[in-house]
């Protein structure tokens, strides 16, 4: 299937980009690295073509991905021969590389400021949320799938580090410690992004970039996902942000992309109102 | 504009920094702290949200008009984007794809291993008091950690394997180049300063590899990086460590 904005693609083929029909794009969900340069292409107008990933099925672990992504982690982007991973190094290229608003700030104090929140949110933040994704979500969505087929999709993950992943996620064995410091991050991780967003409109300058699109596919479905932690009376600034980033076209057109129960979260944000303890 | 960087001894992520801004020539009022005795949270600009919680651990604070800046490799790309030197990345995006890939993995995969092993050979000072000052709690129980000279044999076994990965990863790329990106950067910087301590302590890992050997040793010889280097208060920089980032949680 082919994504992207309508007035983008005709945009682009009115210049004669001959890379228009170059970009494809290896994702899952648009939802934390895969959503990340989906939206960054929504955003910029950039007509792709989508290959959907299912995560749960081990999609990106099987030959013909690995052929294109030896690492078999999630996004993977092709520009005509160029094979681009690592979804922040990604946006941050298709926004170079690519017509349409400029999602990085001409700033330079703005630029850094953009890449420390996006390196907070994808080593630090990030995996924390994606702890608690896991061990609710990813894990037991699989755990229904016959034990031997299940084994043998794990055996075939190229990273170390992401084999262990999944064994625990398979096994509901992520440790009560981990679990304990996973929720320690993310209740701060939201103090600091509700005290950044009382400082200005968007989380790392005075306009929409790559960090707020960094930033909401980490945590659209907050309000629904961390009801005590985050809603219209302890998190104004962050409930006006998600907002803010879900009423964009773009998107729009990129959450309509996703298939599974975890993105359809994001219609949490088209309540008006969400009151402390509405929703626990 | 008002610049001043606070910074340790040339190696890590100090050492990132100073070379970038010798590099570049971006002129700054240079203040040296003792890192490695956790100096950096008696700064006014301690407890600023994007310094206390920097990620990279001790590293170097570039303080620019008030604003406190964090994280040496996107520092560099800072001076890189304000200097009038010459570029430290390459002049096409897809360069710089590569560039900041490069860097994620030497800061999401080397650098934690880089900052294990070496603490673990030159332990920094961790008092009470210093202990008391530090906001970060994770950064906190990483000092902790050092300060009990418990190294189990795990993670240090993980941490060499990285060094030996990041080395093989140079080795390949110089087969076709004198520096990482074809000219010199921020990749060649970043990977230099947290690799030069490990010669010593891993050396295993650089002996088969030739080219790497030499690659350090252009490195070294860089006008800015010998400027930076000359700035060391101890015999050897490269033994100076103090806390860096962590390990990776999910293995």
């Amino acid at each position: 299937m082919t994504a992207g904005r309508t007035n983008g693609m005709q945009h682009l083929q009115s210049e004669g980009d001959g890379l228009m029909a170059n970009v494809t794009l290896y994702h899952w969900e648009p939802n934390a690295n895969s959503g990340k340069p989906m939206l960054t292409l929504m955003e910029k107008g950039v007509a792709f073509e989508s290959r959907y990933l299912d995560l749960l099925n081990f999609d990106q672990h099987r030959p013909e991905y690995l052929a294109i992504n030896p690492q078999g982690t999630i996004p993977a982007m092709l520009h005509g021969e160029r094979v681009l991973t690592e979804s922040t190094a990604i946006m941050e290229y298709v926004d170079e590389v690519f017509p349409g608003p400029r999602l990085m700030p001409q700033e330079p104090r703005d630029r850094w400021r953009v890449r420390w929140w996006m390196k907070f949110m994808d080593q630090w933040l990030g995996p924390s949320f994606s702890m608690i994704g896991w061990s609710v979500f990813v894990g037991p969505a699989v755990r229904a799938r016959d034990p031997e087929e299940l084994k043998a999709a794990v055996e075939r993950i190229p990273l170390p580090e992401r084999r262990l992943a999944w064994h625990k996620a398979i096994s509901g064995r992520f440790g009560a410690d981990e679990m304990r410091e996973s929720r320690r991050r993310v209740a701060l991780g939201i103090r600091m992004l509700e005290q950044e967003l009382g400082k200005r409109p968007w989380l790392a300058s005075d306009r929409y970039s790559l960090a707020d699109i960094n930033g909401f596919n980490l945590a659209y479905a907050l309000p629904l996902s961390q009801p005590a932690l985050s809603n219209d009376e302890l998190t104004p600034n962050i409930m006006r942000w998600l907002r803010a980033i879900y009423a964009r076209p773009a998107t729009r057109a990129c959450w309509a992309l996703g298939r599974t129960s975890l993105v359809k979260r994001v219609s949490i944000l088209e309540q008006p109102h969400i009151g402390a303890g509405q929703l626990s | 504009m008002s610049t001043t960087l606070y910074h340790g001894e040339p190696n890590g992520p100090s050492l990132t920094v100073l070379a970038a801004l010798f590099a570049k020539g971006v002129p700054a009022e240079l203040s040296y702290i003792d890192l490695a005795g956790g100096e950096r949270h008696s700064l006014p600009c301690a407890h600023e949200p994007l310094v206390e919680m920097s990620i990279e651990g001790e590293g170097p604070v570039l303080l620019v008009d008030g604003e406190a800046m964090t994280d040496s490799v996107f520092i560099a790309c800072y001076l890189d984007d304000v200097g009038p030197g010459p570029a430290l990345r390459p002049a096409d995006a897809y360069g710089r794809w590569e560039t900041m890939r490069w860097c994620r993995q030497m800061i999401e995969r080397t650098a934690p291993a880089a900052a294990y092993l070496g603490c673990r050979a030159h332990p920094p000072a961790a008092d009470v008091a210093l202990l008391e000052r530090i906001g970060s709690v994770d950064l906190r129980a990483r000092w902790e950690q050092v300060a009990s000279g418990y190294f189990p044999e795990e993670p240090l076994a993980d941490s060499r394997a990285k060094i030996h990965q990041a080395v093989i990863r140079i080795e390949e790329r110089l087969a076709q180049r004198e520096w990482l990106m074809g000219a010199f950067s921020i990749a060649d910087l970043e990977s230099y300063a947290w690799l030069a301590g490990m010669v010593a302590l891993v050396p295993e890992a650089f002996a088969p590899h030739a080219r790497t050997r030499e690659w350090l040793a252009r490195v070294r010889a860089v006008p800015a990086v010998a400027q930076a280097l000359a700035l060391a208060r101890s015999a050897d920089p490269a033994a100076s460590w103090s806390v860096g980032p962590e390990i990776n949680r999910w293995g």
